[in-house]
């Protein structure tokens, strides 16, 4: 920690800001110093807390998660009643990993981002061992105990009492990786030898592994955030035209074509989620996908403007399947209405600004890309799930991050949250 | 190491950025207005209905009162469905293994059936058995109780129809399903009546159907059904079930029966009694035991068919649903044509040659007396039933004038009784009516009618020309007592006049007392009546190879001078192959006529008046001599001119009498005996075995039952040549010695038969 503490130090570094600047050459000329400094020691104070910490992504973090864990147990209580015998089940599960990953949050802020350099290799060779045992216990022995499936779908894996989606790790490990690589070939990206060719082979890699356990939308977000990783780090635009092409290509084949699980059905699969996207209440309403969106929006709409009130949702009374999962935003509009859905909507986007912002100023390229892998992982998801449960694109299995249920998913987040943090410790921002 | 951010990266990322956010989140902020405020009532309002679940409370059914309003003929009573609900005991084995066993005993219901229900764990509703009453309620509750079950098992509120009388007036009453509503009879007319409305109770419930924990309920009361109070009398009903079954069984009819009692001044109806009929409370039973064994012997796979027209058989309303030709029963009305057109009068004259050949028709039309009946006057050609004489009238009418009577006599139209299922007439129009149509029409041939279409009409005859509107239901009332609806008993039209009422009641009185109708005549009251005797001429042309079927009726009505009540008994297909050969209106649906109206008009409050003749004939009132001793009862009853012989010790003539028969007060036949009754008189010497006195004259019959020591009052027809055609007590009974059989004595000859005429 201390040695983390000086490698990222940012406090002894003269302002880079030009805003501070010119208020710093204000204050002298003007004499008004003494009301000025008392000012900046108590903004110091507070938005250094943990030795340059980013307070104002701290306080998004923290709200967020608030906010997050009261939905969640209004919105798993009924289920938490019918199913588990216990209303708190959730809520005391998802509170616990809170708690253990504010701690771990705190904890990784300190740790030098800068040693993910070394851990880039070993992740990315972890989060494939651990997509491989998926597919190896899911598709090919098929341990339900230990890789459980969930329709066509085979995405988690438990560990003894871990259960996670190997997944997770996987965008994690690529954007340790991308970052490692980006600021390593920071100077050659425009070359298709370095700026396309490696970074094609790794998100290649992990697309294929997690498409392979037909897990769509972990396959969408990591192709996007590769791609979002490599256009930041300087890939010529044109490769994007063309893998852009190509993808579509691809993706209308699956579509059409394949996708397929064993009993033949993930083809049809897919195109339900679209014809339940583009008409909820039709005649695909009865299957699974399609109910739970029919559900969801009338969730939504029962919410209207202000919303039923907190704790009041009907719809999460077994109405709306599993609705402390992927679908805990439906509730959030049903219960505190489109105002209390903007409100959180607004906060997403202050975090995402915040990543962003930090991220920028970083210090070395590293830092930048880790940061904006970070930020855009989580903004993402944010967009892309509230987009699903307000059935403006089709559904594909993706949580609201701080909000849906898993605890392991959510230690992990946080986690992810503490690198970010720890960028801002040494990144040229305002600190006071 | 790279620099940390360049231009080009800050600009691509807040790019990005600002795409995602505004875009990503916009997108999503439109939807949301869409979806919020846009189509929020809409999504609310589904979202509303899938979670209300309405829960049906039963409304009670009304009740049915005869016409005394005391006597309950239909009503409802609480009973119990019992429901099973697997999904809260699936999971519990031993808690399945208590249910299924112990509602197994409870109900009967086989238990590893009901064991493998319990399984069910999707299923939150079973019902394993209905209408369970008050003691199988209270067992499952104690079951429930002593196994500490909470859930699982659910006794939900309904009714059950009770017909407290059985098969009296089942025809009419009709039944309920097993959703309480009515499938036939008043039940189905009056259904919406009846059954009230059902309440509702609105619930929130989650997606398992169990209720919410957030409290939204509301309750919509059921509302009780209305009581219908009829112009039925169980008694009445129950006088004219009583002697249409005497008829069905003495004469051997084949095809039903119907009697009809009508108040001739409001149209209600007082009895109307068919055959078959069945038992409401167990309206899936074949009543007729005969009709039940046929079924059974015929082969298995004919035996459902079967099964369900003899079920429908038995439901239909024979005096609504079916046609028959009127036959000569129909003269009252073609009379009344004639008399009111003035084409005829009381004296009028016609020849009967005994048949009339009309152009165009192959064979004469003949009398049923087919030598003729001369040369007579209206009078006598209506107590002659003489059909030539029929055929005139209607050809002094005319077709126009004819059908236009018809019409106001209700033949063409349906009478709106208000019973399920009732028949068009069948007619011939005026425009295709040919000479010959109108002249069996004129004497109720080759037209076909509902019953309650005659005894309508014949009650227009009887009341002074009034076409009235038959009904069963007298008023209906609510569940507070208030009167919602009473019947409507204004007249339709005025068909003849009064003047031309009072003549035909006349003639027809005569035509009881001397004419063909004989068989109809009750000592005490002057009854107008007039018989009829229909070939089933279509089905005899379909298959000439059966014998004509005949159709006995006997329609008239009582007292002549002031008429109240008609009657119309109808028979159909007397079996005379078995009966020994009776089959005319006279001699089946006579004497029926005559028994029915003899129990039933003391029973209306009709008094008796008896003229001198009836007076000499007339059995006396048996004096008490009950606790006087041998000797002084004797002597009591030597006074009143009666006789008596003694069961038990008779010797000593200061023994009590403890018991006589003829009983104290009761009718014993002048110069009749009163058996007394000693102390310790052996029961088996006191009984005695009825005979039959069916085809006896009196001298016989009385002879017969002298020897039996039994004693006989004699009713219907008084002439020396009638025979007698029903007793009160069946044959082959046992009762005490002296005891009073009533016997209605008939004509046994057939008159009116019309014969068949081949065009």
């Amino acid at each position: 920690m201390p040695a983390a503490g000086r490698t990222a130090r940012g406090l002894e570094r003269p302002p880079q800001n030009p805003a501070r600047k010119r208020e710093e050459e204000r204050t002298a000329q003007t004499g008004q110093s003494r009301k000025g400094r008392r000012r900046r020691r108590i903004q110091h104070a507070v938005f250094s807390l943990g030795n340059g910490l980013d307070m104002p992504l701290f306080v998004f973090i923290m709200v967020l998660l608030a906010i997050g864990l009261v939905m969640l147990f209004s919105a798993s209580y009924a289920n938490s009643y019918y199913y588990e015998d216990n209303s708190y089940h959730y809520i005391t599960r998802q509170g616990a990993f809170a708690l253990f990953g504010i701690a771990a949050m705190l904890l990784i802020s300190t740790f030098d981002y800068h040693r993910f350099h070394q851990l880039a290799m070993p992740i990315a060779v972890i989060s494939i061992v651990l997509l491989l045992m998926v597919l190896l216990f899911g598709r090919v022995l098929k341990i339900k105990s230990i890789a459980p499936a969930e329709g066509v779908a085979t995405r988690w894996l438990q560990l003894g009492p871990l259960g996670f989606q190997p997944s997770e790790v996987a965008k994690f490990a690529l954007i340790v990786v991308f970052a490692h690589m980006i600021s390593l070939y920071a100077d050659k990206m425009g070359t298709f030898r370095y700026g396309v060719l490696p970074f094609v082979g790794v998100l290649g890699l992990f697309a294929a592994l997690v498409f392979l356990e037909n897990h769509m939308s972990g396959t969408l977000i990591i192709l996007a955030l590769g791609a979002i990783l490599m256009f930041v780090g300087g890939t010529k635009p044109r490769w994007f035209v063309l893998g852009g092409a190509l993808l579509a290509v691809l993706l209308v084949g699956y579509l059409v074509f394949g996708g397929k699980d064993d009993s033949g059905e993930g083809g049809v699969y897919q195109m339900d989620r679209i014809a339940g996207w583009l008409d909820p209440f039709g005649d695909k309403s009865g299957s699974a996908d399609t109910w739970q969106i029919k559900q969801s929006l009338y969730a939504i709409g029962s919410g209207g403007l202000l919303g039923v009130g907190l704790g009041q949702s009907r719809q999460k009374y077994l109405y709306l399947p599993k609705p402390q999962n992927d679908f805990i935003f439906a509730i959030v509009c049903e219960e505190l209405g489109m105002v209390g859905a903007l409100v959180i909507m607004l906060l997403f986007a202050l975090l995402i600004w915040r990543g962003v912002y930090i991220s920028l100023h970083a210090k070395d390229r590293f830092g930048v890309i880790l940061g904006l892998g970070l930020t855009f992982q989580v903004g993402l998801q944010a967009v892309l799930n509230i987009c699903v449960v307000t059935n403006t694109i089709p559904n594909t299995g993706i949580s609201l991050p701080f909000f849906s249920s898993g605890g392991t998913a959510l230690l992990m987040l946080l986690g992810q949250m503490g690198i970010l943090l720890n960028i801002s410790r040494s990144s040229n921002v305002e600190k006071t | 190491m790279a620099k940390g951010t360049t231009e080009k990266i800050r600009r691509k990322a807040i790019a990005l950025t600002a795409a995602l956010v505004i875009g990503g989140f916009g997108a999503a902020a439109g939807s949301l207005f869409h979806w919020q405020i846009l189509r929020g009532d809409e999504m609310r309002a589904e979202a509303m209905e899938q979670s209300l679940v309405t829960t049906s409370l039963p409304s009670m059914r009304g009740t049915i009162y005869d016409a005394t309003g005391t006597k309950v003929l239909a009503q409802s009573a609480s009973v119990w469905t019992v429901v099973l609900e697997p999904a809260y005991i699936a999971e519990d084995e031993a808690l399945r293994r208590t249910v299924a066993s112990g509602l197994s005993q409870i109900l009967g219901l086989d238990e590893a059936e009901l064991y493998e229900m319990t399984g069910e764990k999707g299923s939150y509703y079973n019902i394993i058995q209905r209408k369970v009453e008050t003691d199988v309620r209270d067992r499952i509750n104690q079951f429930k109780k002593e196994h500490d079950i909470t859930s699982g098992i659910r006794l939900i509120d309904d009714y059950k129809r009770y017909y407290p009388y059985g098969t009296v007036a089942s025809n009419i009453l009709g039944f309920t399903g097993s959703e309480n509503t009515g499938l036939e009879g008043l039940e189905l007319y009056y259904d919406s009546e009846l059954s009230g409305s059902a309440g509702r109770l609105i619930s929130a419930k989650n997606a398992l159907g169990t209720d919410m924990p957030f409290e939204y309920e509301q309750i919509v009361e059921a509302e009780d059904g209305h009581d219908l109070v009829l112009t039925i009398d169980e008694t009445v009903q129950s006088i004219l079930e009583k002697y249409l079954a005497i008829g069905i069984e003495k004469f051997q009819v084949k095809n039903g029966a119907v009697a009809v009692m009508m108040d001739v001044k409001t149209g209600g109806i007082v009895g109307l009694a068919t055959n078959p009929n069945y038992d409401p409370n167990d309206p899936f039973a074949i009543l007729d035991e005969k009709t039940a064994k046929a079924i059974e012997a015929l082969p298995q796979d004919q035996q459902a068919e079967a099964e369900v027209a003899a079920l429908q058989n038995q439901w239909r309303n024979k005096g609504v649903s079916d046609t028959y030709y009127p036959g000569s029963v129909y003269k009252m009305c073609v009379g009344s044509m004639g008399i009111e057109e003035g084409v005829i009068t009381e004296t009028s004259q016609f020849t009967c040659t005994g048949g009339v050949k009309l152009d165009g028709v192959k064979d004469t039309i003949n009398c049923w007396q087919t030598v003729g009946h001369g040369t007579t006057t209206f009078r006598e050609g209506l107590c002659n039933s003489c059909n030539p004489w029929f055929m005139h009238i209607g050809s002094l009418l005319g077709g126009e004038a004819f059908c236009r009577y018809r019409e106001a006599f209700g033949m063409t139209d349906k009478t709106g009784i208000d019973l399920p299922g009732e028949s068009y007439s069948i007619y011939h129009n005026f425009d295709e009516m040919r000479p010959v149509d109108l002249a069996v029409e004129s004497f109720g041939q080759n037209f076909s009618i509902t019953p309650i279409q005659m005894v309508t009409a014949c009650a227009a005859v009887a009341n002074g020309g009034y076409l009235v509107r038959p009904h069963v239901v007298d008023r209906i009332v609510d569940s507070d007592g208030n009167i919602v609806k009473t019947a409507d008993t204004s007249y339709r039209r005025q068909v003849i006049s009064e003047e031309t009422s009072q003549l035909m009641a006349d003639i027809m009185q005569q035509n009881t007392y001397s004419g063909t109708a004989k068989g109809g005549y009750v000592s005490g009251y002057r009854i107008s009546g007039k018989t009829g005797t229909s070939e089933k001429v279509a089905q005899h042309a379909a298959d000439p190879t059966k014998p004509m079927e005949y159709i006995a009726s006997y329609c008239g009505f009582a007292p002549a001078e002031d008429p109240q009540y008609a009657l119309l008994v109808f028979f159909d297909e007397p079996d005379r192959e078995n009966n020994g050969g009776v089959y005319g209106g006279n001699a089946v649906a006579g004497p029926i006529f005559s028994a029915i109206m003899q129990e039933a008009l003391p029973y209306l409050g009709i008094e008796v008046k008896y003229s001198e003749e009836e007076y000499g004939q007339l059995d006396m009132v048996t004096p008490s001599v009950v606790g006087m001793t041998i000797g002084e009862a004797q002597a009591k009853l030597q006074e009143d001119g009666l006789f008596f012989d003694v069961v038990g010790d008779g010797d000593d003539w200061d023994n009590k009498v403890i018991e006589q028969i003829p009983e104290s007060g009761s009718q014993v036949p002048k110069e009749g005996f009163v058996i007394l009754y000693t102390q310790g008189y052996d029961i088996d010497n006191a009984l005695v075995e009825v005979p039959d006195f069916f085809g006896l004259d009196k001298v016989n019959a009385s002879y017969l039952a002298a020897v039996s020591k039994l004693q006989v009052s004699i009713n219907g027809v008084q002439d020396e040549g009638a025979l007698a055609m029903l007793q009160n007590i069946e044959p082959g009974s046992k009762v005490k010695k002296g005891t009073v059989i009533t016997l209605t004595f008939a004509n046994n000859e057939t008159t009116e038969a019309f014969a068949n005429i081949a065009e």
